[in-house]
Formats: structure tokens, C-alpha cells, sequence
């Protein structure tokens, strides 16, 4: 059994973001991290393996070269290699262009289990897993608080607004968890030290078989402004009110918006 | 290819779900921009009876995909063949765990274009610009599908982006998708469901939200949270922390990790307003915060921030709202 756990290379929540004179985020400018919800589906990745259901562990990652830092700390945590796909035509990658060379990458690779976090830290748009399941004509399992492995399927157990339901799907499967999996670990100092002797392969576009051509440029989308958010009006602030004075105040400032 | 604008339309427990009426309303608007129809891609149970209702909420046509529940990543091949014999100039589509994992078929099915979750869409030159906040709302995009881009553009919309129309009275025409073989992506099934004893409200679909965070201090501490929602006909959310702790279901947590909201009204109580539970809720059109720590990074943010105990406001406040709505027990 084999999971492939897809990462990619964000900028940290706190970084302070710019964007390049062609509309594009300015990546080399922010500290970058492993998406947070990433490591969430590394942990379960980690946490099948340690149990027994899992022989293999190995990450994927589309990304400037630099993104390659995000393997290595993968490779800190846990797992046995990593691949990165990196190639100039991929700058301005969309979410269609990055589910697209994903979902070539892991037709190569060929794992039992694609699995990534529910959603990428910078764009949000939780497209990626439902887009590769469906490019590579997979079962999807997503937004699971659990992936559990038996024989030939996989389940879920994947929050409701009434309980919780469990989903099944035949093997190969594509998916995807939430920060429910657990804690992500840290990387020991001797598992940082063990990454360094670990396999990563660098791959182009080329070596998955795909041109430029086929991923429209790199973008079904374009960006046409980029520009910081407007100024908003200062806080209102009160203090130092009784609480049913602070309560009128308030009441009235929902009664002025027709909030009431 | 035409003008038309189509939307997905979830039915939930019969009837349709708020963000299909708040989709219809928004395909509505873009169609007249665009010289084309508001089209709704129908399912779940009862979207079949409850079809033609969509007309009042602004559609003018209905294609029901199924009347089933169920992953609704399933009947990305019936919504498929639908959009390829119309190719809509745009499919808005509800930025739910549902709505994203349907588009996003669509989008590796069909190569589309795909942008969100967008805070306004216009349609400039016939063609449809999405407004974004990314970044953690540190930079406000516009975007667009590349030229010679195939059409659709998906649109992700948050609940709230649009406003449901009101006194509709429009007819939809209904037609069935013709049965779609669903192939893999039908292969995931539900096969245990275990419902709570109590179902916690739909963040993502309420208007009005009153969160705590660490400043509540016990499950009990949300006692008055939730009698001030139900004053306000609103849900109770939470910050990370006081969902890790227990004190509510994680379903309710907003934030990084959680839900994004996007309600009109966002109360916060005894949450501090980091980061990490700031790009949940940071598209809500006005917040309140209550926070006994004069410097609480959310006094940063909001809109009327108050300094005090939240738990000797917040009674004091539901009891003033009941009063002006003329509520009484």
C-alpha cells in the first residue's frame, strides 16, 4: 500500500505579501511554509504507516525550485521520497493547470491513495482534489476526519451537520482531509538529519509527458488587477460602560444598520 | 455557446437550500447583464417537486440532475453533458464542500476556468470578472478567464455574495437531465450515517453569527451565545480554540482550518481575532467584537469593538433585542 501525499509550498499566514509588476504573487519575497492544511494529510499519511496499513509514504509538490525546502521538511516528519515538479512554463499556474500536472504525476506514480488537506492556505479554493479525481477517472473521499485503509477499499469518516458519515470507495482513490486527523507532528532532529539522505526527484514537464500547449500557457484564468484592500472605517470603540449601557449601545448601532 | 448564466441549486430536506436561492438571485442579475437566461442545475431530494419554485427565486430554466442525496460529486457527468450542449458564459457554484467538489469535476472534466471563492462578479465587455480577497485579505484581485478559454467560468460564492430575491414571481421551465453513466467519481458512497442527538446549525448558510472563542471558558459559557443567536435568528460559531477544547462541535469552528463565512452580521465574544480565525470571517459585511482586553487584535478589525465582560453584556443584550422585536417567551 502506497500513499502519495500532495504538499505545497505556501506563504507563512503572518508573511507580509506583494505582488509582481505582471499581477502574480511576489513567492520568493514571503517566508514560505508546507500549506497547513497539508501536514495535516502527512500526519495521517504518517499515522496509517505507523499502524501498519501503509508500506510507503512519498510526497508530491508542484513549485518553484525553492518549494523543495517544503519536501525536505515533509521528509523531516516521516516518509520515504519526494517528487517535485518544477519547470518555467508553470509559473502562474491555475487550479486547473496544477490538478492537471498533479494528476499526471500521480498516473506515474501510481499510488494507492492520493491524499491532500482540503484546501490551500493562499487561494482557498479546495478544487485541486475533486479536479484530479476526476482528470485521472478516481473515486473521491473528501474532507474526511479520519482515512482508514482495509483490503481493497478506503473510508472516511467525514463530519455532517447531524453526526458523522462514513464513505467507502474502491481502491485507487483520490483524497482529502481536515485538520481533524490530528496534530501534525514536529520533525526530530533525527529525522531531519534522515532527510537529508532521502530521495527527491525533480521532474519537468516533459517527463510527465505534458507542453505548455496542453496546459493553455499555465492558465485557464488570467489576473487583470491586483490592488490592497480599501481603507475601511475606523473601529467604533466603547468602553467603560455598565453592561446595559454597553448592551443599548449596541442594540442601537444594529437598529442604525437594520440589523434588528 | 451561449449567454446564459447557470447556477448549482442543492435541495436540503425537500426544499431549496439558501445558497441556491441566493445563486438564482445572483445568475439573475449577471443573465440580464449578459442577454442570456438564469439556468439552474437542480439536485437532492426533492429538487424534482421543488424544481419550479426556482422561477420565483429568478431562474427561468431547471435542469433537475437527481433527485437523490448522496456525494454530489456523483452527478458530475450528468452536469457535464448538460453544460457541454449549452456552453454558459458562467456556472456559479455554492463554495460548500458540495459545490466545490462538483465543480471541481466540472473543471477537470470539461478543462474549465475556475475562480473564487469571489467577494462580487460583473460582467464587463461580455465578459465576467470576479472580484477576490486572497492572501488572508491582503490583496483584493480582479480575474477573468484567459482569451480562448473554453466556457464555462466557474464562479465560487460564498453564502451571502448575492441576496435572494424577494416577491418573485417568475416561472422556471423544467426538463430532466437525461441518466448519466457516473463513472468513477460515482464510486464513493455513504455506507454508515450517524446522526448526533442534536444537529448543530449551517454556519455556512447563516446570516447572522454570533462566535466565541477562548473568553467563553466552558461549554456552558455558551449558553447566553446561543440564546443571543436565537434572538437574532442567527448560529452560534467558534474560534479554534474553544472548539479544540470541546466546548462546542467542530463543525462550528471558523477560521483557517474551519469554515469561511461571509454572514451579515458577525458578533464576536471573548475571541482575541488572530489570523488564523481572522480569514474565516473577515468577509462579513459588519463586525462586533466583545472583549474584556482593551487590546485584543480584533479591536484591530472590527467595526464596533466592546470593551467589557461578555458575560454580563451579552444577557443584557439579548434581553434589549427581544425587547425592541417585540419578543416574548
Amino acid at each position: 500500500m502506497k500513499i502519495v501525499v500532495c504538499v505545497k509550498q505556501v506563504p507563512a499566514t503572518t508573511a507580509e505579501k506583494r505582488y509582481t509588476a505582471d499581477l502574480r504573487l511576489d513567492r520568493a519575497a514571503a517566508e514560505s511554509v508546507i500549506n497547513p492544511l497539508d501536514e495535516y494529510a502527512i500526519e495521517q499519511a504518517l499515522r496509517l504507516q505507523e499502524a501498519g496499513a501503509v508500506e510507503t509514504v512519498a510526497y508530491l509538490s508542484m513549485g518553484p525550485e525553492s518549494a523543495a525546502e517544503a519536501l525536505r521538511r515533509a521528509l523531516a516528519m516521516g516518509g520515504e521520497e519526494a517528487f517535485q515538479i518544477t519547470d518555467d512554463a508553470l509559473v502562474g499556474a491555475d487550479q486547473w493547470a496544477t490538478a492537471r500536472v498533479l494528476a499526471a504525476a500521480l498516473d506515474k506514480l501510481a499510488p494507492d491513495v492520493a491524499l491532500m488537506g482540503m484546501s490551500s492556505d493562499d487561494a482557498r479554493g479546495s478544487l485541486v482534489p475533486g479536479a484530479v479525481a476526476a482528470i485521472r477517472g478516481l473515486p473521491l473521499l473528501s474532507y474526511g476526519a479520519e482515512l482508514q485503509l482495509t483490503g481493497s477499499t478506503a473510508r472516511i469518516r467525514r463530519l455532517t451537520a447531524s453526526g458523522f458519515d462514513i464513505l467507502e470507495a474502491p481502491l485507487p482513490v483520490v483524497a482529502s482531509v481536515t485538520d481533524q486527523v490530528g496534530e501534525p507532528r514536529y520533525a526530530s532532529l533525527k529525522g531531519i538529519m534522515a532527510a537529508r539522505r532521502k530521495t527527491l526527484e525533480t521532474w519537468s514537464l516533459a517527463d510527465l509527458g505534458l507542453s505548455s500547449e496542453d496546459l493553455h500557457g499555465a492558465a485557464l484564468t488570467r489576473v487583470v488587477e491586483a490592488r490592497p484592500p480599501e481603507a475601511k472605517a475606523p473601529t467604533e470603540r466603547v468602553e467603560n460602560l455598565g453592561p446595559a449601557e454597553a448592551a443599548t449601545r449596541i442594540a442601537d448601532w444594529l437598529t442604525a444598520r437594520k440589523l434588528i | 455557446m451561449s449567454n446564459d448564466i447557470c447556477f448549482l441549486a442543492e435541495f436540503d430536506g425537500g426544499a431549496p437550500a439558501r445558497s441556491a436561492l441566493e445563486l438564482a438571485a445572483g445568475a439573475a442579475g449577471l443573465a440580464r447583464e449578459s442577454g442570456g437566461a438564469a439556468v439552474a442545475l437542480a439536485y437532492g431530494k426533492g429538487s424534482a417537486a421543488g424544481a419550479a419554485s426556482l422561477g420565483s427565486a429568478g431562474a427561468s430554466r431547471v435542469v433537475v440532475l437527481a433527485d437523490t442525496d448522496g456525494p454530489v460529486i456523483a452527478l458530475a457527468a450528468a452536469a457535464a453533458a448538460t453544460l457541454r450542449d449549452d456552453a454558459p458564459l458562467a456556472l456559479l457554484a455554492p463554495a460548500t464542500p458540495n459545490g466545490r467538489d462538483l465543480a471541481a469535476a466540472l473543471m477537470g472534466l470539461l478543462g474549465l476556468p475556475a475562480l473564487g471563492p469571489v467577494r462580487a462578479v460583473r460582467i464587463e465587455g461580455g465578459r465576467v470578472r470576479a472580484e477576490q480577497s486572497t492572501l488572508q485579505g491582503t490583496v483584493i484581485t480582479v480575474s477573468e478567464s484567459a482569451p480562448d478559454a473554453p466556457q464555462p467560468v466557474i464562479i465560487l460564492a460564498l453564502s451571502g455574495t448575492f441576496t435572494p430575491l424577494e416577491g418573485g414571481s417568475g416561472k422556471a421551465a423544467v426538463t430532466t437531465a437525461p441518466p448519466t453513466d457516473a463513472g468513477a467519481l460515482g464510486a464513493a458512497r455513504v455506507v454508515e450515517s450517524h446522526p448526533a442527538d442534536a444537529a448543530v446549525a449551517n454556519l455556512e448558510e447563516a446570516t447572522v453569527i454570533i462566535a466565541g472563542g477562548r473568553g467563553v471558558g466552558s461549554a456552558a459559557g455558551f449558553e447566553p451565545l446561543h440564546e443571543l443567536a436565537a434572538a437574532l435568528g442567527g448560529a452560534v460559531g467558534a474560534s479554534r480554540a474553544a472548539a479544540d477544547a470541546g466546548w462546542v462541535p467542530y463543525q462550528l469552528q471558523i477560521g483557517q482550518t474551519g469554515k469561511v463565512v461571509k454572514p451579515a452580521l458577525y458578533v464576536g465574544c471573548g475571541i482575541s481575532g488572530a489570523i488564523q480565525h481572522r480569514v474565516g470571517m473577515q468577509t462579513a459585511e459588519n463586525v462586533v467584537a466583545i472583549n474584556k482586553d482593551p487590546d485584543a487584535p480584533i479591536g484591530e478589525f472590527a467595526d464596533l469593538f466592546v470593551v467589557g465582560d461578555l458575560f454580563a453584556i451579552v444577557p443584557e443584550l439579548t434581553t434589549e433585542i427581544r425587547r425592541r422585536k417585540g419578543m416574548t417567551d
